[in-house]
């Protein structure tokens, strides 16, 4: 239709698809390194040794493995952990709260606690985990300036707490983002009808709740959909301030990959979970996208 | 609520307080950072210097951001050039399977990484792609829909009649291309550029898997492998360390923020 009318584009249609060769082959890399993952989870390939040249199929194997074997499981349920208190709690309902108190008040405010936490979500991960490392050690601020002079003992957080800890680290560092949606979502609820329901004698909760939140309802579906996807396979804060530990506390099914492939260089069992992963973000993408397009 | 009434005095009062907590983990980074002789405790410098700077960008570690600066700057640069060439045909040809291609894109776009670790490495292994050109071209595929999708946004909105326009007047597809669409969505090649930058810079995974040796580290794995260390870690260094390396993340974003108007808004029929 449009092509016709644009004769400087029909005559050079071999160009233009030359043009667009480079991003084709990038591309369908991708999509043949997906591909891959679902072939090697299969396969008993290695990282290391005669298995990385030689391997051979096993079936479902490694799936099997997933379930009887411990590690995959426990490490789910750490990431449901981690992905509702972090994600969920965490980062989306601070961020309504912040989105919905930072309406009323001056711009000034506005600017200074929007640039504060906007630090923690453009600070690189590994910064933020050192330091959120520093910050719960056993001479870090929290100790200095809470624990010791309360009189009590300094608590070495990181190792007693490790997933308490790398929760709030982890809300922390993104909570920035479910502000800067939910404050443009907020932007874009008329006046009026906030006004009509406070003339109906509704209270600031009811409103929130009642008027509100329907009214917002897609921008909180696509809040969660990219916060849960971002949290379920999130990796660098977790390994870098713990890597994974103390003891199994905080291997969450990223970290539990990583180890899996590269540390015990089971690349076959890896791919199993990074499968895994795949379906469950799958699964999860299509509950949001459904609360998405259906209205109430 | 009426600005200066007692809530919202108490409401502004504890959001100040938030925001104070906020960014009170950096007070021991700058602390250690400007103090030659800091322990890793959080205590008020004795002298202030900036020796720790000195190292942070000197030896292993220079070494290090500039390894980085070459990552980021080349990630960028390659997904920003092939997602231009092929996002202008994308935008003005109808091509039978443009749309599933589009969707494509946009389920690839939310692909978690993590799940093509294993694939990706296999394929960089065999290719003696594991070193920074593979992490650079790794990157770019990685980051290849999301560009992509937001160049062929920009290039819709640019008027087909500026085009027609030149084409009348004689000039090529190149001149085309080259004259007019680029230049009018200079703003927005420049917020994909950066955002690339700024997410191959901050990039930990793909690099700790690539790189075999210290010397071509990029700034994340050279930190995580310099705190990882038990026993005698300069904190110092590690706090100046920090602040090069997360400096470039925070300026690109504070330089993006007034770009970004002009990147989304700025691209119309002015001409």
């Amino acid at each position: 239709m449009r092509n016709q009318a644009n004769p400087w584009i029909t005559s050079n249609l071999p160009l233009l698809g030359l043009a667009m060769l480079p991003a084709i082959i990038l591309i369908g890399a991708l999509v043949y390194f997906t591909v891959w993952a679902f072939t090697f989870s299969f396969t008993d390939l290695a990282l290391v040794g005669r298995k990385s040249v030689e391997w051979s199929w096993v079936g479902f194997e490694n799936f099997e493995r997933l379930f009887t074997r411990r590690g995959f499981l426990e490490s789910l349920w750490t990431t449901i952990i981690f992905v509702f208190f972090s994600a969920i709690v965490g980062q989306s309902v601070l961020g309504f709260l912040l989105a919905t108190a930072l309406r009323g008040t001056s711009s000034t405010l506005k600017t200074v606690v929007e640039v504060c936490i906007m630090l923690g979500w453009l600070l690189p991960d590994i910064v933020a985990a050192f330091l959120w490392s520093a910050t719960t050690s056993q001479t870090g601020l929290i100790n200095a300036l809470i624990v010791v002079p309360l009189g009590f003992r300094p608590v070495n957080f990181i190792n007693e707490f490790a997933l308490p800890v790398v929760t709030i680290a982890n809300i922390w560092k993104g909570t920035a983002w479910s502000y800067l949606l939910f404050s443009a979502a907020l932007d874009s609820v008329s006046r009026e009808v906030v006004e009509a329901a406070k003339i109906d004698g509704a209270t600031p909760f009811q409103r929130t709740w009642l008027v509100v939140l329907p009214i917002i309802r897609p921008h909180i579906a696509t809040n969660m959909l990219f916060i849960t996807i971002w949290t379920f396979t999130y990796f660098p804060l977790i390994f870098a301030m713990t890597g994974g530990g103390p003891g199994r506390q905080t291997e969450t099914l990223a970290v539990f990959l990583y180890n899996q492939s590269f540390s015990r260089g089971n690349l076959g069992f890896g791919s199993a979970i990074s499968v895994a992963m795949l379906l469950i973000v799958g699964a999860l993408s299509l509950i949001y996208l459904r609360m998405l397009r259906e209205p109430k | 609520m009426e600005p200066g009434t007692a809530p919202s005095r108490v409401l502004s009062l504890g959001l100040a307080f938030m925001a104070l907590i906020w960014v009170s983990p950096f007070a021991w980074l700058f602390t250690n950072a400007f103090d030659p002789a800091a322990t890793g405790r959080l205590a008020i410098p004795q002298s202030i210097g900036l020796e720790n700077f000195a190292s942070a960008v000197s030896g292993n570690a220079g070494q290090q951001f500039l390894n980085s600066l070459l990552i980021a700057a080349g990630t960028a640069t390659l997904s920003v050039l092939v997602g231009i060439a092929a996002a202008y045909p994308l935008s003005r040809l109808r091509i039978p399977g443009r749309n599933a291609f589009l969707w494509t894109l946009v389920l690839l776009r939310m692909l978690p990484s993590i799940g093509v670790l294993v694939p990706i490495y296999f394929a960089a292994q065999r290719g003696g792609l594991l070193n920074q050109l593979g992490v650079i071209i790794a990157l770019a595929i990685l980051n290849l829909p999301f560009t992509l999708l937001l160049l062929k946004n920009f290039f819709d909105t640019i008027p087909i009649e500026l085009e027609e326009a030149a084409y009348v007047d004689g000039a090529s597809l190149w001149q085309i291309v080259t004259r007019i669409v680029i230049p009018m969505s200079r703003a927005g090649i420049a917020v994909v550029w950066f955002f690339s930058f700024t997410g191959a810079w901050n990039e930990f995974l793909l690099p700790l898997i690539f790189s075999r040796v210290e010397a071509a580290f990029p700034m994340s794995v050279g930190l995580y492998a310099a705190f990882g260390l038990q026993g005698a870690i300069d904190y110092g260094f590690l706090a100046a360390f920090s602040i090069v390396y997360a400096a470039p993340a925070v300026g690109v974003y504070f330089l993006l923020r007034r770009n970004m108007n002009t990147g989304f808004a700025g691209v119309g029929v002015k001409g």
